[in-house]
């Protein structure tokens, strides 16, 4: 009884969770698209300057992990198909791990351990100093004036980040195959055209995007919700960073089980 | 809020009706500001007899006034504050920054003397 | 709108009247709590247009509270407050700010933005709600720093302000769109006694100038006295004085005395309770 009380207590709360994410995103998207053409003002220089520290600023860390990872993927794939003779599928097997899956999931990873708890961090402290507080005595709104121009920002600049992670994946695993699979930089660029199709990245892409917008709902909603006391801030940009790793895992299921049921074959 | 213009002579009297805020302020101040930098008139009078309440965005834009009209080497004059402009610009500390005059005709001979002393 | 019965102990003793338009603050019958627990129980009271209301009360007895319910930051449970007229507690979001445009709060803490110079800080409301040019709302910042006396300190962070500092730049940032209505959370504690007294005169002048309707919660008696035209005494989420300045210095109510000589709270809890309390055999205040 206590037990389907707490499993019951628990689907409640972890849907009042979703509930509040999806609030938090609709007043975001709100903000963005419809309240300029309402008359509202959007803060284009805050999303610029959001769009800076989330994209631009992760592109050094991005590039170098995703290089390693795109080696990472060949040297794996060389173990398995040298058995069979077949080194020149390496490029093929990079590309379409990359796109597919792990250039959108090692960029949401970075984003989220620089910008996911960095929103809570921020809001988290803004909320504990009564500055959201301010903020709404002021008539500004928190949703429209904090979270709208990260959730642009996100948007725009996850998928931009994913796709230069894909592109240095490929160096990556080229990388290997130059030094290990008798490729050059010409025929691994050739087999990796040629193993590429457009859905395949365009899925990739759309996926960063939906990681982009569940990270930065579960980092602004983190920050909200913390508490008094500023030793919670801290607690908040945790929370904020395994649950933005779980919620972007679980996006990747559904949108990838979506994609393969849709996909052309 | 309501505001013309009419020349006296070398200057320029604007007469303001109503109260000066935060939301009509950019009115006084384009006006202002079209009188003494694009038609370099050399005297610019404003009549505030008719306001009875002025906000700092107000304020904020005689304050604008005044320095363009320096700039131009021009002058620019108050008269007819009531007693809550007179106030308000004692709590900004501008009542001896601006020249103030009581009435329209003060002010007007306060411009021919180069050197008056604005009244008090 | 259920009146109160009257109390004998209140001085200006009231039953809950009409709300008056020319009231800038009318409470009725308002409550609040914090999850179970109700710090205001059943508050009533006005604040006449143009004048300083001072609230005046112990720690904790729920001042900051009434003044977060005020400015709607706390929903009461029950209960109206009238801004200039209009209901304030009940209505749509948009309304609402609509109305706290016109409103100004000075936080306990000064609640600056940290990522903001303090010249930032008083500009975001003209920025955000007015479109003044630019360089009005530049000079007007100047002015209203001025007024705190802290000119010259707009590129300041707030992290690089003392505390008393912080405290001014909050209160040029809640005059930043000369606002009607004025709320105070203690501002003058905390500071020394000459910025002080500079804080006591402004509001003084606000009120004469801008015809502003100001609310001041404070512990300060001195400045109380200086400022205030009415005065509310609040113990335990209750007002037990509701009087002119005058009044409240002559009152002879034993609860107002109390907080005005400054007498310790006597001992409520008898013996039993005490050891029980002591024993954890009453449970502790519920959040
Ligand atoms: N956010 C909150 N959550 C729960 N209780 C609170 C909260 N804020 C204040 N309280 C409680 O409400 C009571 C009144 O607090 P407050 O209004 O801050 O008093 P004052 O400002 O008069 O010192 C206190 O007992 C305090 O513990
Ligand atoms: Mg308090």
């Amino acid at each position: 009884m206590a037990f389907t009380d707490s499993i019951g207590a628990a689907t409640i709360d972890g849907l009042a969770y979703v509930g509040g994410l999806a609030r938090l995103t609709g007043g975001a998207a709100k903000a963005v698209f419809i309240s300029p053409f309402q008359g509202k003002r959007f803060h284009m220089s805050r999303a610029i300057h959001q769009a800076m520290a989330v994209g631009v600023e992760a592109l050094p860390i991005t590039s170098l992990i995703s290089f390693f990872i795109g080696a990472i993927l060949a040297v794996n794939a060389a173990y398995e198909l040298r058995k069979f003779g077949a080194l020149h599928l390496v490029a093929s097997a990079v590309a379409v791990s990359m796109t597919r899956e792990l250039g959108p999931l090692m960029t949401a990873v970075v984003v989220i351990g620089r910008s996911g708890s960095s929103f809570a961090a921020e809001i988290g402290t803004m909320k504990v100093n009564e500055e959201i507080d301010a903020m709404e005595t002021m008539a500004l709104e928190p949703i429209s004036f904090l979270v709208a121009p990260k959730f642009l920002a996100m948007i725009l600049m996850v998928p931009c980040l994913t796709a230069w992670a894909d592109f240095m994946g490929v160096l990556g695993g080229g990388a290997f195959g130059l030094a290990a699979a008798s490729f050059t930089w010409g025929s691994y660029i050739q087999a990796t055209l040629e193993a590429l199709i457009a859905h395949d990245i365009l899925t990739g892409l759309l996926k960063a995007m939906f990681f982009g917008l569940v990270i930065t709902a579960v980092g602004c909603q983190e920050g909200f919700s913390t508490g008094l006391g500023s030793e919670q801030v801290g607690r908040s940009t945790t929370s904020a960073v395994v649950k933005s790793i779980f919620a972007v895992v679980m996006v990747d299921l559904v949108s990838t089980t979506i994609f393969y049921l849709t996909a052309p074959r | 809020m309501d505001i013309s213009t009419r020349k006296v002579g070398a200057a320029t009297i604007v007469d303001v009706v109503g109260d000066i805020t935060l939301y009509n302020s950019p009115q006084v101040r384009k006006v202002l500001l079209d009188l003494i930098k694009d038609k370099k008139t050399p005297r610019v009078i404003v009549n505030l007899e008719r306001v009875k309440y002025i906000d700092s965005a107000g304020v904020a834009s005689l304050v604008e006034g005044l320095k363009v009209s320096r700039d131009q080497k021009s002058s620019f004059a108050l008269f007819g504050l009531s007693r809550t402009a007179r106030e308000v610009l004692e709590l900004t500390r501008l009542i001896k920054v601006f020249e103030v005059y009581n009435t329209e005709e003060e002010a007007l001979a306060g411009g021919a003397k180069t050197d008056a002393s604005p009244a008090r | 709108m259920s009146p109160l019965p009257p109390k004998k102990d209140y001085i200006g003793a009231m039953t809950p009247m009409p709300v008056k338009a020319s009231c800038a603050i009318s409470v009725r019958n308002l409550r609040v709590k914090y999850g179970e627990r109700e710090i205001l129980h059943g508050v009533n009271f006005d604040v006449p247009a143009g004048e300083t209301m001072v609230i005046l009360g112990g720690s904790g007895s729920g001042k900051s509270t009434l003044l977060r319910t005020l400015v709607g930051l706390e929903r009461p449970s029950s209960g109206e407050i009238y801004i200039m007229g209009k209901e304030f507690a009940n209505i749509s979001e948009d309304e609402r700010d609509e109305l706290r445009k016109g409103i100004g709060m000075s936080f306990q803490s000064g609640a600056l933005f940290g990522s903001m110079t303090v010249g930032e800080n008083v500009a975001l409301p003209l920025q955000e709600h007015t479109d003044l040019d630019p360089s009005t709302i530049e000079i007007m910042v100047r002015l209203k720093l001025d007024q705190v006396g802290l000119s010259g300190f707009e590129n300041y962070m707030p992290a690089q302000l003392s505390g008393g500092m912080k405290k001014r730049a909050a209160i040029a940032r809640a005059l930043s769109m000369d606002p009607q209505v004025l709320f105070f959370d203690e501002p003058s504690a905390g500071l020394d006694p000459i910025i002080a007294a500079g804080i006591d005169e402004l509001i003084l002048k606000l009120k004469r100038a801008f015809k502003m309707s100001i609310v001041v919660v404070t512990h300060e008696l001195a400045s109380a006295f200086l400022i205030a035209d009415r005065m509310i005494v609040l113990d335990k989420g209750v007002i037990v004085a509701d009087a002119t300045t005058d009044e409240m210095k002559n009152s002879t109510q034993p609860r107002v005395r109390q907080f005005l000589d400054r007498v310790p709270e006597p001992e409520v809890t008898g013996e039993i309770d005490y050891l029980q309390m002591l024993t954890g055999d009453i449970p502790p205040i519920r959040q």
